[in-house]
């Protein structure tokens, strides 16, 4: 692995150029929104006297603010819009680049849906997907690819006053990872976070017994490894071909270090992470400075924890017919 | 007055008559739950010592191939390599009971390992593409067996658990259930490899 020094040198060279003509623009964006939003406040102030002064209108204050605060909303998209865009394939292109020089990154691309569903991490149906951030590419000799996803699912309901109200829950926030796994095999086996284990011991194991949804419950020898998950699969025997004892462990440590949750699946000799990260990786901030080498060397981070996984998870050992 | 179905009775005896029938009908779901599950626990415990079986035959099937390409480069190991050929024919002849096939299985470790260790004095076998794409076989299936092994461990745990845990063990004990060996690694596997003396042999 590079060090810091190569790091700040390649900032240098490839960053530093293109960065000061973005913090001016974000600037000149931070400025025109101030405008902006000052007018915009001002005229729902005056748009909320108005109402007051009309004896029919419900609550004229409320009404005000949600209409300023959509018009804001629509500014913000409308003057990032592009500069979002420019500030990607400007800052985090060459830093993917810097982590290795085989990977591509599309800033508008993700991880296609039926991918996604292959996995069969969630069951849930998905009523809108989107992505973006996508890398692809080969780590010696173990191809891999991961985005940024948002999965979400709606429900309608209907108040007493007929007034129809939907709400989007999320199925899935987070980084998803595809890397092809150095072991065949012909089933599936998923790794969930086990809730009903931690809690109910030896009664949420048998309860995870019949959970219908899915394949047959894998009891595995590892006390720490089962309390953080729990195991379903197609075949017995395969499951634990797959996850040896030493993947078991570095499963485990893998999910100390990040500290979130982690859903592993394994499917058509392929190996799928989703990561949930609580938080929009990638993206350039507003209102503080870009010219900060904390906020770059956070975004070298971001790329070496997906593109770490390889060396996590052991992926590029081929001792088995697998090549 | 309510006609009851049981003629001859005073309604509260029929009532009564009611709630021993529940009982009773609880009393044999649960006996039916008991022994289905019982009964299914024996069978995963032998299935997952078919799938050791099905694994184990396919590491002898690799046998045959390894002796041929090994052969012509190892003149001095014809020894080791006659051994192995009669051990597979010996665990290939007949069905083996479960204790023969594990004692079987650790002497076929030991013999292959012992090919293994003799091939390193021979780069121009261990550089031999034949030879590499067998070695890879040969690890993939020691791997398999070793994943085959641990679901066996896992189902025979299972059982086990089933046939002294109250209240199973009751019927366990009934139906002459008694707890079963984990596939062990023989002591002489478990001893950490010394190092020094496999270069002193």
């Amino acid at each position: 692995m590079q060090s810091d020094a190569d790091f700040r040198a390649h900032l240098q060279a490839a960053v530093l150029p293109v960065l000061e003509p973005l913090e001016a623009r974000r600037k000149g964006i931070v400025r025109k929104l101030t405008a902006g939003s000052l007018a915009i406040g001002g005229a729902s102030l005056g748009l909320g006297g108005w109402l007051a002064g009309r004896a029919e209108a419900g609550a004229p204050l409320l009404v005000a603010l949600v209409v300023g605060a959509l018009l804001i909303a629509g500014l913000v998209a409308l003057l990032t819009h592009g500069f979002v865009q420019d500030f990607k394939n400007a800052v985090i292109a060459p830093i993917v680049a810097f982590v290795d020089p085989t990977l591509q990154y599309a800033p508008r691309g993700c991880i296609p849906q039926w991918e996604f569903q292959r996995s069969g991490l969630f069951k849930q149906g998905i009523d809108r997907y989107r992505g973006e951030d996508l890398v692809t590419g080969t780590l010696d000799k173990t191809a891999i690819r991961f985005s940024e996803l948002h999965a979400e699912y709606k429900t309608t309901s209907t108040d007493s006053k007929g007034r129809r109200r939907t709400q989007w829950h999320t199925i899935f926030r987070g980084l998803f990872f595809i890397a092809d796994f150095n072991k065949h095999f012909s089933g599936q086996t998923v790794v969930l976070p086990d809730a009903a284990q931690r809690f109910l011991g030896r009664l949420g194991q048998a309860l995870q017994n019949m959970n219908m949804a899915r394949d047959q419950l894998v009891k595995l020898e590892d006390p720490e490894f089962e309390k953080e998950f729990v195991v379903y699969g197609t075949d017995q025997v395969e499951a634990r071909y797959i996850l040896s004892t030493s993947l078991m462990r570095r499963i485990l440590e893998f999910k100390r270090k990040m500290r979130v949750s982690i859903h592993v699946a394994f499917v058509d000799s392929s190996i799928f992470l989703a990561i949930g990260t609580g938080r929009n990786l990638f993206e350039p901030r507003l209102f503080r400075t870009l010219l900060d080498e904390k906020l770059l060397s956070e975004f070298l981070n971001d790329v070496r924890m997906a593109t770490g996984i390889v060396e996590d998870l052991n992926l590029n050992t081929r001792v088995w017919t697998k090549e | 007055m309510p006609v009851s179905p049981i003629v001859g009775l005073r309604q509260e005896d029929v009532g009564m008559t009611w709630v021993l029938v529940a009982v009773g009908a609880v009393v044999l779901v649960v006996v039916f739950g008991v022994y289905n599950s019982l009964v299914g626990k024996k069978n995963a415990v032998e299935y997952a010592f078919a799938s050791i079986d099905a694994i184990l035959k396919k590491r002898f099937d690799l046998i045959p191939n390894l002796v041929a390409t090994v052969k012509q480069y190892m003149q001095h190991e014809r020894g080791t390599l006659e051994s192995i050929t009669a051990l597979r024919a010996k665990a290939m002849s007949g069905r083996l009971s479960s204790d023969e096939a594990t004692a079987m299985d650790g002497q076929f470790s030991r013999a292959l390992r012992g090919i293994m260790v003799a091939v390193e004095a021979y780069p121009e076998l261990k550089a031999s593409e034949n030879f590499q794409q067998l070695q890879r076989t040969l690890n993939e299936v020691e791997e398999q067996l070793s994943a085959a092994r641990r679901a066996f461990n896992a189902a025979v745990t299972d059982f086990n658990n089933a046939v002294e845990m109250f209240p199973t063990n009751l019927m366990a004990g009934l139906m002459g259930y008694r707890r079963r060996q984990l596939f062990e690694i023989p002591e002489t596997e478990r001893q950490t490899p010394n190092v020094g003396n496999l270069f002193n042999a």
